[in-house]
């Protein structure tokens, strides 16, 4: 099998072996500074799809090496083995035993480990060489592994694992230039790997042992061959434990992270307004210029205030999500979120969810669809879906708009506490309170009938305390946009030119229909029997329908079927106008409408892609949609 | 391949692990009973395997050394062993089965 094969053998394979670039797959525990090292070989030249049918990122690279060569580099999840217990384990085995559509079989390894705990982290290792492939050993984090008094042979370990080692401090960069040369040594020459049958296991080759066994005796080999290379461990992390016993202390623990909660909320809610406001002017002030530069034809109403409109409330959105994610970003590279999702466990346990879901149910203030992507951390798949269902309960920027224009119009502003404090104040706090309501209420339900998990089930790392890299920093925001507007941009789109449709038809001799007319219009008439008993008429109806596409489109839409416009001067128009076909019961019931009711269909369909199914969104959208009518109904009753 | 077909394929095997025979033949120790910075040496795993392997891939392991080095402030135990700092839930720490380690054993 050693000869070379001859360059061409026939037309078909010549031109796959000439294409043939080497694929690399990167492997590693998690917090191993994996993702550091893979931004550090690829830079910008990565993409970020899903692996066919699961949720689980697929990270693609190239590596452009010094000799005008290529290589492909593939980013798997970090694992801790490879018993397939979670989608993660799952993907990276499927990958490296070449069985995932699309990704051939990989031609090398790199496997990156955290020096400073070694012995843990090799333990990865052994199932890995069961492969045998070419395979790099990258030692992580040398600088604190020498600091803190660790020493290895890296020869001698090379050795005994029959693998090439380099030593990085990927953060810095250091030694990234050693990962560059091995993958530069790679041979492709024979061509596309042959497609073997490997198989990845947890047990030693051809022994079938219990499963504690099979640990017991891998952990085993690692401590046999770590001390033939001499291992010294390194001491425990000083600095990591000094913090741990501010970060995690009784009192000042939760006080910090009741801090960093509120530090992330001040940031989405102040820091965000000028960039949103920007943004709206941009649109608005650009839809105007379109509209009057642009001959008056059908096409320009669809292009101005379909399309235009349609990215405008997309891109609205994405100055708080940045925001949202630097700050996430920051906290989870410090490793301070592992802390936090401690801190909260006791808590989220007691209704049913569990720590790590706090970093989803934070960002759902901003927006849901982030949210519930964030809310892959969660490796128990019961606890993640209890967690994605409650989400969308938390009070997302998109409220805001409506909620805003509500209590303007029908909540009298009087004080409660001193001069800022006031029922509007009162009641926009009480929609944020329902919101928390709902969402530990279902989560409680749901724990207890459907979604039943072990309380042993949680279990989290606390690495020790990093300085995040900016580097890896801004490629994960870079990273976070895409996929948003990708999203969201989709759907908030297409709902976009679908209402603009309902809207231009049933044609008139005059052009465009009167708003009542429309098809819109008629939906509205169509389905104001049902919302009668909330006090609404058809031009909710018709906001309920449009906001369907994004909550905050129903303000643009009340505007526009009460002949104002929606700029802030007018605004109050808007309010006065309202007045007189609902009454403050509606109103309110109008509000705990939007509070509860998943009216948002970007969410919908990031859930059907989250859950691989229609089962879960069809679920949520219809309890959602009960409690708001529900809730709505209640209230209208009750002021 | 269907990957929920696996996930059912991989529950399927859950065995039970073997639990704690205290030689004494007291009452046996759990790690939720060990005061901080007490180290002490894990004997069993008392839970199904699918619950117990995020345990054994972690270090968590017979034989391995764990020490409680704090408790977090909802009062769940967190524990250095084989290098790493892991946070349990008491739950879990409950069914850890360990022994404490003889002056002997500590001194090597």
């Amino acid at each position: 099998m050693d000869e070379l094969q001859p360059p061409v053998a026939d037309g078909a394979t010549a031109a796959i072996a000439e294409r043939h670039e080497p694929l690399v797959a990167l492997v590693g525990p998690p917090n191993s500074g994996k993702t550091t090292l893979f931004n550090q070989l690829t830079g910008l030249r990565q993409k970020v799809a899903n692996y066919p049918g699961v949720t689980v990122e697929k990270h693609v690279g190239q590596v452009r090496l010094d000799t005008n060569r290529e290589i492909d580099l593939v980013d798997l999840p970090g694992v801790h083995g490879f018993s397939a217990r979670t989608l993660d384990e799952r993907v990276t085995r499927d990958v490296l035993e070449g069985k995932v559509e699309g990704i051939r079989p990989p031609d090398a390894l790199v496997l990156i480990v955290d020096s400073t705990r070694l012995e843990n982290q090799l333990m990865l290792v052994e199932p890995v060489l069961e492969l045998g492939l070419p395979t790099l050993l990258v030692l992580n984090m040398c600088d604190e592994f020498s600091e803190r008094g660790g020493s290895v042979n890296d020869e001698a370990l090379a050795e005994r694992l029959g693998v090439d080692i380099v030593r990085t401090s990927a953060r810095s960069g250091e030694g990234v230039d050693g990962v560059r040369a091995y993958l530069a040594g790679i041979d492709t020459s024979h061509g596309p790997t042959e497609h073997v049958e490997r198989t990845l296991s947890n047990q030693s080759r051809g022994v079938s042992l219990p499963v504690v066994d099979a640990f017991a005796a891998r952990r085993k080999l690692v401590s046999q061959v770590v001390q033939g290379a001499d291992f010294v461990p390194p001491g425990p992390s000083v600095v990591s434990d000094r913090l741990d016993s501010i970060f995690l202390h009784r009192v000042w623990g939760p006080l910090i992270f009741l801090g960093v909660v509120l530090l992330v909320f001040q940031s989405i809610f102040t820091w965000a307004v000028p960039l949103m406001d920007g943004i709206d002017f941009g649109v608005s002030t650009s839809g105007e210029w379109l509209s009057t530069t642009m001959p008056d034809t059908w096409y320009r109403s669809l292009l101005v205030d379909g399309v235009w409109s349609g990215v405008g409330s997309v891109v609205i959105f994405l100055p708080q999500i940045l925001i949202l994610f630097l700050f996430l970003g920051i906290l989870e590279d410090s490793g301070y979120m592992a802390r936090a999702a401690v801190i909260a466990d006791r808590m989220m346990f007691r209704v049913g969810l569990q720590g790590r879901a706090f970093l989803p149910l934070l960002s759902g203030y901003a927006c849901a669809i982030p949210a519930i992507l964030a809310a892959r951390t969660i490796d128990d798949e019961r606890d993640r879906m209890a967690t994605i269902f409650v989400t969308p309960f938390m009070t997302c920027s998109a409220r805001l708009p409506v909620y805003a224009l509500l209590i303007a119009a029908f909540i009298p502003n009087e004080p409660i506490l001193g001069p800022f404090f006031g029922t509007q104040a009162a009641t926009m706090l009480g929609l944020y309170g329902l919101g928390i309501v709902a969402a530990i209420g279902t989560a409680f339900i749901l724990k207890r009938t459907i979604l039943k998990a072990d309380p042993t089930s949680f279990l989290m790392e606390l690495p020790p305390y990093r300085i995040p890299s900016l580097r890896t920093l801004a490629l994960r925001l870079l990273d976070r946009s895409k996929i948003f507007l990708r999203r969201a941009g989709r759907v908030i789109f297409a709902v976009a030119i679908v209402l603009w449709i309902l809207m231009q038809f049933p044609r008139t001799e005059f052009g465009a229909p009167g708003i009542e007319e429309s098809a819109l219009g008629q939906i509205g008439h169509v389905i104001e029997p049902v919302i009668r008993p909330l006090g609404f008429d058809w031009r909710i109806g018709v906001g309920l329908v449009t906001s369907l596409a994004a909550r905050e489109v129903i303000v643009g839409t009340l505007g526009t079927i009460y002949g104002v416009e929606t700029a802030d001067e007018e605004a109050v128009a808007l309010q006065e106008i309202l007045k007189r076909d609902l009454t403050r019961g509606s109103a309110i019931g109008l509000l705990v409408f939007f509070a509860f009711a998943l009216q948002c269909m970007s969410t919908v369909a990031v859930m059907r892609r989250e859950t691989a199914g229609w089962k879960w969104p069809i679920l949520q959208f219809s309890y959602m949609l009960f409690l708001g009518y529900a809730g709505a109904f209640i209230a209208y009753r009750i002021f | 391949m269907s990957y929920q077909d696996e996930t059912k394929r991989n529950k399927s095997i859950v065995q039970a692990l073997p639990v704690a025979k205290n030689e004494q033949g007291g009452a046996d120790l759990r790690l939720g009973d060990i005061p901080l910075r007490q180290e002490v040496e894990l004997v069993s795993i008392d839970l199904p395997a699918h619950l117990a392997e995020p345990l054994l891939e972690r270090g968590v392991l017979p034989g391995c050394r764990i020490c409680p080095v704090r408790s977090s402030p909802g009062g769940d135990p967190i524990v250095s062993v084989d290098g790493s700092l892991l946070a349990l839930r008491r739950e879990t720490a409950a069914c850890l089965c360990v022994k404490i380690l003889s002056q002997f054993q500590d001194a090597d």
